[in-house]
């Protein structure tokens, strides 16, 4: 392809991602938009209208713990287990991938009646509440961790460097702290955005295992919807805001993972071997 | 006291014996050498030292106290592994700290064994780079100083040199000799390259199937092959097949006594080295003809073809290089063995390494 029809490709992609977020954006701060190319005026009452609102806080709060707590169970439930499998029993792998293949294949909403019957048979006082949300959120998020995860262990021969650290005399704790997690940063990083994003957005498994006992952000947003009353410009504010929450971890992951990776990938290119051994 | 001890010592993955019911005895300070050809189950026998496998039969002992129940962190040992396996994530510095950090040693102990280390592996210059920013040279090094550090009673070195070009090899060699008796430790170190085997090591085991096959000095093994897999392995041998006759073996007019126990027309096989065949000018001696001439440096080696009366028959000769433009392709020579260098073993267990 020649340059500059690289150069319209690339730029009808960017309008393709941009316009839909620089249109929300617009009406989250529009006073009236209706007949024209550009909003009529501009005004941050929907931000303060939002801000305000104890249905949104609630339900914005309520969304960040989720994916927050959803991240952190994930993370230290995945990590020892893909190492687990990776370096100490190669055979409980294909249960593990199995277990992570279901999410993709089950359509979340068939997964999440299941869980609500379970709950509601073993132990109907949980149903509805948060704890459930979140476990239930955790086991059908832990695969997107999973893949990211274990892919970082196979491209570093984790299971070598495990036995080099064992013959160093290190125990599995120091190993992991050590020498694993420093290592699979990029693999936890990549998983952590998926996993968080995943959890912050998630809709199907809410909607029916909370049913309308209390908001997450998207089952706020689906109603905000629904609604008659003039809400949209809210909808775009707590959009726009969700957007900026997801942006913003990514980033800083991204800038983590930069600084401290700075000195290997530097060194890259500052280390030609070019001294020979006395 | 012997240092490192083996007795009976079985592994199988399934239906593979890769330790064949070894014995094995590492003086204390001592530097013994696993010689033998890929598969043959010597980085199964190190990483069974080491705890990373588990033996399926007999004793593993280390100062005479079995380490069978002994996970691999709590043994007394150092490793250093075929690609060296740093950590990519920590400096030479802190890898060589590595082991003495995990068992919690004070920080400034550890900041004087490292610096001992790095002195002693040559690594200063490169103590605060990456692995990935040294060579391979300096890598094995660092793996050196890392198995080292914590002052382990054993080092098991797997093939350190084996990713290393030919020049460096030979340095490093001498290098790692240097450190360990400097350090007196005991060493099992673990090689494929006969040459370098017989280099480095106070004695060499050479292995075979999972068995090994002799356990000796490397003159005693260059010199005294106890059986034909060593008589074919180490050294590069002539093996001439040849047939018991009125209770002597003949090649040309080279005359054996038949070994004790085999009989008349048995087949056996007879090695003995390229440099032990002669060159004559004497009408009773084994007529030849020049095959193929092989400059190896200092010496060549000329194949030779013969008729023994077992059939056609190729030697080997190692001539000094400057004597060799006498003997073109084509030409026809006299050959002569003596008797007293040659190794008679039965056919059935000739080995093509
Ligand atoms: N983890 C394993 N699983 C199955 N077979 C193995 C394993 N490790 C080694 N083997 C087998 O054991 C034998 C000895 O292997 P190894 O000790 O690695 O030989 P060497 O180091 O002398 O090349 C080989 O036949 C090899 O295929
Ligand atoms: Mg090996």
């Amino acid at each position: 392809m020649s340059t500059a029809g690289r150069r319209i490709l690339l730029g009808a992609i960017v309008v393709y991602l941009i316009l839909p977020l620089v249109a929300v954006f617009l009406y989250s701060v529009a006073t009236v938009w209706q007949s024209r190319i550009l909003p009529d005026g501009y005004t941050l009452e929907h931000y303060v209208a939002v801000a305000v609102d104890p249905r949104v806080q609630g339900a914005v709060l309520r969304s960040l713990a989720l994916a927050v707590l959803v991240t952190l169970i994930d993370i230290a439930i995945v990590v020892p287990a893909v190492f687990w499998a990776r370096v100490r029993n190669p055979r409980i792998r294909p249960i593990i991938e199995v277990g992570a293949a279901i999410p993709f294949a089950l359509p979340w909403v068939v997964i999440a009646f299941g869980i609500d019957r379970l709950v509601g048979e073993w132990a109907p006082s949980w149903q509805t509440t948060f704890p459930v949300l979140v476990l239930a959120q955790s086991a059908i998020a832990f695969p997107f961790f999973y893949w990211a995860v274990d892919g970082a262990m196979a491209a570093t021969g984790i299971a070598r460097l495990t036995e080099a650290a064992e013959t160093c005399g290190a125990r599995p704790i120091q190993i992991l702290r050590r020498i694993v997690l420093p290592i699979i940063r990029t693999g936890v990083a990549t998983g952590t955005v998926l996993v968080f994003a995943v959890s912050f957005g998630e809709f199907a498994l809410a909607r029916i295992l909370v049913g309308s006992s209390y908001d997450t952000l998207p089952l706020w947003q689906a109603q905000a919807l629904l609604r008659t009353d003039d809400q949209l410009n809210e909808l775009a504010v707590t959009t726009v805001l969700s957007f900026l929450v997801l942006f913003a971890l990514a980033a800083w992951l991204v800038a983590r993972g930069r600084s401290s990776g700075a000195s290997l990938a530097a060194g890259a290119q500052v280390g030609t071997p070019t001294e020979a051994p006395r | 006291m012997s240092s490192v001890s083996l007795r009976g010592v079985v592994k199988r993955y399934g239906s593979v014996t890769a330790l064949d019911t070894v014995d094995l005895d590492v003086a204390s300070g001592e530097l013994v050498a696993l010689l033998g050809p890929s598969g043959c189950g010597k980085t199964t026998l190190l990483r069974t030292v080491a705890g990373l496998e588990r033996h399926d039969a007999g004793r593993v002992a280390i100062d005479d106290e079995d380490l069978s129940s002994v996970p691999t962190r709590s043994r007394p040992i150092g490793m250093v592994f075929q690609s060296y396996a740093l950590f990519p994530n920590l400096t030479v510095r802190q890898n060589i700290a590595f082991p003495l950090e995990v068992r919690g040693r004070p920080a400034a102990e550890v900041r004087r064994r490292v610096d001992e280390m790095l002195d002693l592996c040559h690594l200063g210059i490169q103590a605060d780079r990456y692995p990935n920013q040294i060579s391979g040279g300096q890598a094995q090094r660092c793996a050196l100083g890392r198995a080292l550090a914590a002052s382990p009673k054993v080092l098991l070195l797997d093939e350190p040199l084996s990713a290393l070009d030919a020049l460096v090899r030979v340095r490093l060699r001498d290098e790692i000799r240097r450190v360990q008796q400097q350090v007196r430790i005991t060493t099992l170190y673990v090689t494929h390259d006969q040459a370098e085997a017989m280099a480095i090591a106070d004695r060499v085991a050479v292995m075979n199937h999972g068995r090994i096959e002799q356990l000796d000095h490397p003159a005693a093994i260059y010199d005294d092959p106890s059986t034909p897999f060593s008589a074919a392995f180490v050294g590069s041998r002539n093996a001439v097949p040849v047939v018991v006759r009125d209770g002597e073996v003949r090649i040309g007019p080279a005359r054996l006594p038949a070994p004790v126990g085999t009989a008349g027309t048995d087949r056996l096989v007879a090695y003995f080295r390229p440099e032990e065949v002669e060159l004559s000018d004497d009408p009773e001696d084994l007529p030849v003809r020049v095959e193929l001439v092989v400059f190896l440096g200092p010496v060549t080696r000329l194949h030779l073809d013969a008729e023994l009366d077992g059939g056609p028959v190729r030697f080997h000769l190692d001539l000094p290089s400057r004597q060799a433009a006498a003997h073109p392709v084509g030409s026809l020579r006299r050959i002569r063995i003596d008797p007293s260098l040659v190794r008679l073993f039965p056919a059935a267990t000739e080995v093509h390494p």
